[in-house]
């Protein structure tokens, strides 16, 4: 079975290696390059102030092509899992039922259980490795723009002011984009089952997959590990827009802040700037000689800004949690794989 | 004798529609059986259920005394020929070679070797460049090499074209007999199970209508012409299968165990195919009265 398995998977292994090795080719070729700005920037030897002057040296000198690399690896290590449930999930079993050789297969000299059981052990594991090893190589090649990012306090370019926590480096580093291989191979497999056809299980896979990767940053992952709390200053909490909402957590700058919410000097809930520091302003008319911003105006009447929040010392548990999640959903769309194919007997 | 296929009762549903129903009959062992129905009378049905495709929504099924498709142990004694029989397009002759030694323990090499070699396949060419007949013997090749003890074909030569189709069947033949293995296949080419089938089932309806050794059937049923007459003034002892009348003469197909022995009639040999049709249009006719509910004496 793991003959025919890989006689039959080998075109499609052959091309995911290809890609695999042209995108390590292509990391291999930049990242020294990248590493060495790195150095030159002397932003690994930077103490406080002096690390946004050596990033922001560091940024200036990215050339083109290593913006375009940062971002075509992200996009890859997204997409790759749909890629993998669309083309190897969903044809698996439904090219199968559609050109009937299940009838050939199933009727030789193993059963059905072991057959779609070493179908989706040999290929599901491959879909996780290939995904897995391009963010692994990839989190390599990014390490310098990373630690740029966790070094950076002040202001940086948009590109590089996403933290460990943002969706999409949350979702390209780590192990979970070894959980979203498996979730998608396994999903492709399932619709491929249902529907008996490898093309409505291809549309069936893109969409399911993609409302998932949605929903996931914006309603499950903020729930996966409980907060910590704190209350910080205002004005150190609310450095952007005086806007009473946290933009970062003092102390902890690469925090992922779940929730925040602006209290007066009584400990109430306020949705408003008061109208006494709402004036406040650079300019400082109001404020007589001193130079005020509504920050500093609330910080001085004792607002303060309570937070919720996952330090990055929570980064992993999140990491692990959302990765079981995904390999969970995995086992259970295969099982319904089985079941269905048990239950159905063609 | 035994049983290679045991049924009782035994019934598929597809949706809210039977495509089997009620179906009882034992296929004996040591046998070329040819199953024989209409269309839609449940033979794919009944083919798929013996090697455990489908799994029974009514009714027992054994094949060889075991549950179909319950084991490899199982799976290794019954060879499969699938409708228009599959191959996988992209793979090789050779490659379909390989897998079936892979896939089966008892695999045969030589055997596959040997056969793909005499049959002229070339080992290099995809199954989906094949023509229907090569397809057919590449499939055959893989259901005779694991070694079965029965081998089960479904509508094997029906795409055929009529050489490709003697030579499939005149294979089927010798391979049937060197290895010794029973065989049922189905087919709805009377003339084909003719040259290749010593048993017969008739099968209309999810019924079977007469199941017997051929010869034997040939043995028992009789043409008779004769003066125009009714056919419930006949002897007991004969079963009246068609009747066909004209203003002066009676034609009538009967099955009977003894000789007939009224000087009025005139006795003829009666040919399988006619033999066949006759049951085949006996359950048509009786279908049809029974949609109409026109009620008419027969006997």
């Amino acid at each position: 079975m793991m003959w025919l398995t890989w006689r039959q998977f080998r075109a499609q292994a052959i091309t995911a290696a290809a890609a695999l090795a042209a995108f390590a080719i292509l990391l291999a070729a930049t990242g020294p390059h990248l590493a060495s700005l790195y150095t030159t920037s002397k932003v690994a030897s930077c103490h406080g102030y002096a690390c946004d002057a050596a990033t922001s040296a560091f940024y200036s000198k990215l050339a083109g092509l290593d913006t375009v690399v940062y971002l075509l690896g992200i996009g890859l290590i997204l997409i790759a899992p749909a890629i993998i449930g669309i083309f190897w999930g969903a044809p698996l079993i439904a090219r199968e039922l559609e050109t009937r050789t299940f009838n050939l297969a199933w009727t030789q000299g193993v059963t059905r259980t072991q057959w779609l059981a070493v179908k989706l052990a040999l290929t599901g594991l491959a879909a996780m490795a290939v995904t897995e090893e391009l963010s692994l190589i990839y989190a390599w090649w990014a390490n310098p723009i990373s630690n740029a990012i966790r070094l950076n306090t002040g202001s940086a370019p948009q590109l590089f002011s996403q933290g460990p926590f943002s969706s999409v480096i949350f979702a390209s580093h780590g192990v979970t984009p070894l959980g979203y291989a498996a979730f998608a191979f396994a999903l492709g497999t399932a619709a491929g089952v249902m529907t008996r056809r490898a093309v409505p299980a291809m549309a069936i896979t893109l969409a399911v997959f993609a409302a998932v990767q949605l929903a996931m940053p914006l309603a499950v992952r903020p729930h996966l590990v409980s907060p910590s709390h704190t209350t910080a200053s205002i004005e150190a909490a609310d450095q952007v827009y005086a806007s009473l909402t946290a933009d970062v957590v003092p102390g902890h700058p690469d925090a992922w802040i779940l929730s925040s919410q602006a209290l007066n000097a009584a400990g109430q809930p306020v949705s408003t700037i008061p109208a006494a520091c709402n004036n406040a302003n650079p300019s400082g008319e109001k404020g007589g000689t001193t130079q005020i911003t509504p920050g500093q105006c609330m910080q001085s009447r004792g607002y303060r800004e309570a937070i919720s929040y996952l330090p990055t010392s929570r980064y992993w548990s999140l990491q692990v949690i959302e990765t079981g999640i995904f390999l969970a959903l995995a086992l259970a769309l295969a099982w319904f794989s089985f079941w269905r194919l048990g239950r159905r007997r063609a | 004798m035994s049983a290679v296929i045991e049924t009782v009762g035994l019934g598929k549903q597809y949706r809210r529609q039977w495509a089997l129903a009620d179906c009882t009959l034992s296929i004996p062992a040591g046998h070329v059986v040819g199953l024989v129905g209409p269309n839609g009378a449940g033979k794919t049905t009944l083919l798929n259920l013996a090697v455990g495709l489908l799994a029974p929504d009514a009714g027992t099924i054994e094949v060889l005394g075991g549950i179909p498709a319950a084991g490899r142990a199982q799976l290794a004694r019954v060879g499969f020929l699938a409708q228009d029989s599959p191959a996988y397009a992209g793979l090789s002759v050779a490659d379909h070679l390989e897998l079936g030694a892979h896939l089966n323990r008892g695999w045969d090499a030589g055997l596959a070797r040997g056969r793909v070699e005499r049959l002229d396949l070339d080992l290099g060419q995809k199954a989906g460049t094949l023509s229907g007949g090569q397809r057919a013997q590449l499939a055959l090749t893989l259901a005779i090499a694991k070694r079965p003890e029965l081998l089960i074909l479904d509508e094997p030569v029906a795409s055929l074209d009529p050489l490709a189709r003697r030579e499939f069947l005149q294979d089927l033949m010798e391979a049937a007999a060197e290895q010794e293995l029973s065989v049922v296949l189905s087919s709805h080419l009377i003339a084909d199970l003719e040259r290749v089938c010593d048993y017969l089932i008739v099968l209309v309806g999810s019924r079977v209508r007469v199941a017997g050794p051929v010869d034997e059937l040939l043995a028992t049923h009789h043409v008779l012409s004769g003066p125009r007459r009714d056919p419930a003034t006949l002897p007991d002892g004969l079963e009246v299968i068609s009747a066909s009348h004209t203003d002066v003469q009676t034609t009538l197909l009967v099955r009977t165990s003894g000789p007939v022995l009224d000087p009025a009639w005139t006795v003829s040999q009666v040919g399988l195919e006619d033999l066949v049709l006759a049951y085949l249009s006996q359950a048509s006719t009786r279908r049809r009265r029974d949609n109409h509910h026109h009620l008419e004496v027969q006997k």
